[in-house]
């Protein structure tokens, strides 16, 4: 059977590789055509984590969509681990942007989803769902549904739903954006022992500067609509990386250099 | 942290409690003041029974009112359950087959505003006086609120929690019994009700013209002897199974759906 088809079990898994070559998205068609991405190019190595920033609007949902199989592709190719993408992967979790919590499920519940359509062991599932909820700030949010949450609580729910079942590639749609600036600096920490400790492919998509350059190993630096990579910064910086990215001057000089580009591309007037 | 509710199941039963009493408030002094008129002007019991004329006859004639309650319960919820387990997955169908809504659907619209009473001496020649052309109008006054709720329930489901799904590699049968079905259910729930408010008169009009049991039939017979107390302890009666149908409607929205039980 297909990598993206078989039934995922929750066994430690390697990441997987993600390649896309002239990835390019047209919405609509007709005089409705809308050239909303690219082409552009990825090549994200197993276990690797890099972060896509870029201006509103300039396609990096899309490009994250495509990537997992949930958008048609308009033009390009994506693989993973080396086989061409022809339905949505499985072997993912996917945090979206606007968490898509289902409000007829309880918190818990919504993330045993993926227990249930997985068919995966119950009491083991709902234990590490317990572990995660508590890992992210979480407890006594079991049994509560999404509407009796703040927005915070329900995007680290749906990064519990995404985290759950240990896929192999993880994509997040600016995850903590929702998220106050103190438990953003502490969940990106978390997030980085996570994966230092699973190594899972992650592509992670960001308007944070800070967000990009603490947790990547690499940053692609998009343009404005229709989105291309006009950048790509190799961050080498030690891990776990602190709270205050500040204590490495390493830090501002690669912020600097996204700040610029920004500039050079009219999205930043000073 | 914890939200202040003692439990789900005591809050709506304290809810529950509180509107019926006020209802029954209502109705005692809406009663009082028909007693009290009636008796003041001396009206005659055979052209307006006062209260407490039908309400005795209410209770001395119990067994036969609820002899054929139960038969008007029975049609009611035989049409109803029909209407419902033929409309909702025809509202599927009709949703995810682009031929069938264009198709069926301007059949169906104008089957809805035909008056489906009127269909009652059709049904007669087919299928004879009895029950039977009572459940064919229940299911008729029930199938078409339902299935236009169902309809647009299924279509108002955000199609990005598709992508929840399909990226956890679900199945077309797990995405609609764990996404769609329980996204729609709040619509369907509304169609429900609304099926079962006018299931409950057309299961009365039913019976006036064809049928041999049922408070449609016995206040049609008690009519034609000028019976006027029960005429009015059927109406009552009538009004209770009703209530007992509406009521089933909350009870089992709240059970089914506990995610909408929102406090106030
Ligand atoms: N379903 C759609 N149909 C038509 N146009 C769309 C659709 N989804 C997105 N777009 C357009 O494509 C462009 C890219 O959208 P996308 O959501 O990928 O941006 P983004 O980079 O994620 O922005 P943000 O940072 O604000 O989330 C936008 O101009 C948007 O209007
Ligand atoms: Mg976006």
């Amino acid at each position: 059977m297909a990598h993206n088809s078989a039934p995922t079990t929750a066994s430690p898994t390697i990441g997987a590789s993600i390649v896309a070559k002239g990835l390019t998205k047209v919405y609509g068609r007709g005089s409705d055509a809308f050239h909303a991405l690219g082409p552009i190019d990825l090549d994200i190595k197993p276990g690797e984590f890099v972060s896509l920033i870029g201006p509103s609007g300039c396609g990096k949902s899309t490009t994250m969509l495509m990537v997992s199989g949930l958008e048609p592709i308009t033009d390009g190719v994506v693989e993973v681990d080396g086989k061409p993408l022809t339905r949505p992967i499985s072997e993912i979790g996917i945090v979206f942007q606007d968490h898509l919590l289902l409000d007829f499920r309880t918190a818990i519940s919504n993330v045993m989803l993926q227990q249930e359509i997985r068919r995966l062991p119950r009491a083991e599932m709902k234990e590490r769902a317990q572990a995660l909820f508590a890992q992210l700030g979480l407890q006594g949010a079991e049994e509560k549904y999404p509407w009796q949450l703040s927005g915070g609580m329900r995007q680290r729910v749906s990064i519990a739903r995404a985290l759950v079942h240990d896929p192999s590639m993880l994509i997040m749609d600016e995850p903590f954006g929702a998220l106050d600036a103190i438990s953003r600096t502490q969940i990106r920490h978390d997030l980085e022992m996570l994966w230092l400790e699973k190594r899972k492919t992650v592509l992670f998509i960001t308007h944070s500067i800070e967000e990009a350059v603490g947790l990547s190993d690499r940053v692609l630096v998009m343009s404005k609509s229709p989105g291309r990579i006009v950048e790509e910064i190799a961050i080498d910086l030690p891990r776990p990386r602190p709270a205050h990215l500040g204590e490495y001057p390493e830090f501002s000089v690669y912020a600097k250099r996204i700040y610029t580009i920004f500039e050079k591309l009219g999205i930043y007037k000073f | 942290m914890k939200l202040q509710s003692p439990s789900p199941g005591r809050e709506l039963a304290l809810a529950w409690l509180r509107s019926a009493l006020l209802t029954v408030l209502a109705v005692c002094i809406v009663m009082g003041v028909w007693q009290g008129l009636a008796a003041w002007f001396q009206v005659p019991v055979w052209l307006f029974p006062k209260p407490s004329d039908f309400m005795l006859r209410f209770f001395s004639d119990f067994p036969l009112l609820l002899h054929h309650a139960l038969a008007t319960s029975r049609t009611l919820l035989l049409g109803f359950v029909l209407g419902v387990a033929i409309a909702v997955p025809l509202a599927l169908a009709i949703v995810s087959i682009g031929a069938l809504e264009r198709g069926l659907f301007p059949v169906i619209v104008f089957l809805n505003i035909m008056p489906k009473t009127v269909i009652g001496p059709i049904l007669i020649v087919w299928f004879g006086i009895g029950p039977l052309v009572s459940v064919v109008i229940v299911f008729l006054m029930c199938f078409f609120p339902v299935l236009v709720d169902a309809m647009s329930g299924f279509r108002a489901v955000d199609p990005r929690l598709y992508y929840i799904t399909r990226s956890m590699g679900a199945s077309p049968s797990q995405t609609f019994w764990r996404v769609r079905l329980p996204a729609s259910m709040t619509h369907i729930f509304a169609g429900m009700k609304i099926g079962v408010v006018k299931a409950a008169e057309g299961v009365i009009i039913a019976e006036f013209i064809a049928s041999s049991s049922g408070l449609g039939y016995l206040i049609m017979r008690a009519s034609g002897s000028m019976d006027m107390t029960l005429m009015f302890s059927g109406l009552i009666m009538a009004a209770l199974v009703a209530l007992v149908f509406n009521t089933a409607m909350s009870v089992g929205e709240a059970v089914l759906m506990p995610w909408t039980r929102r406090p106030e």
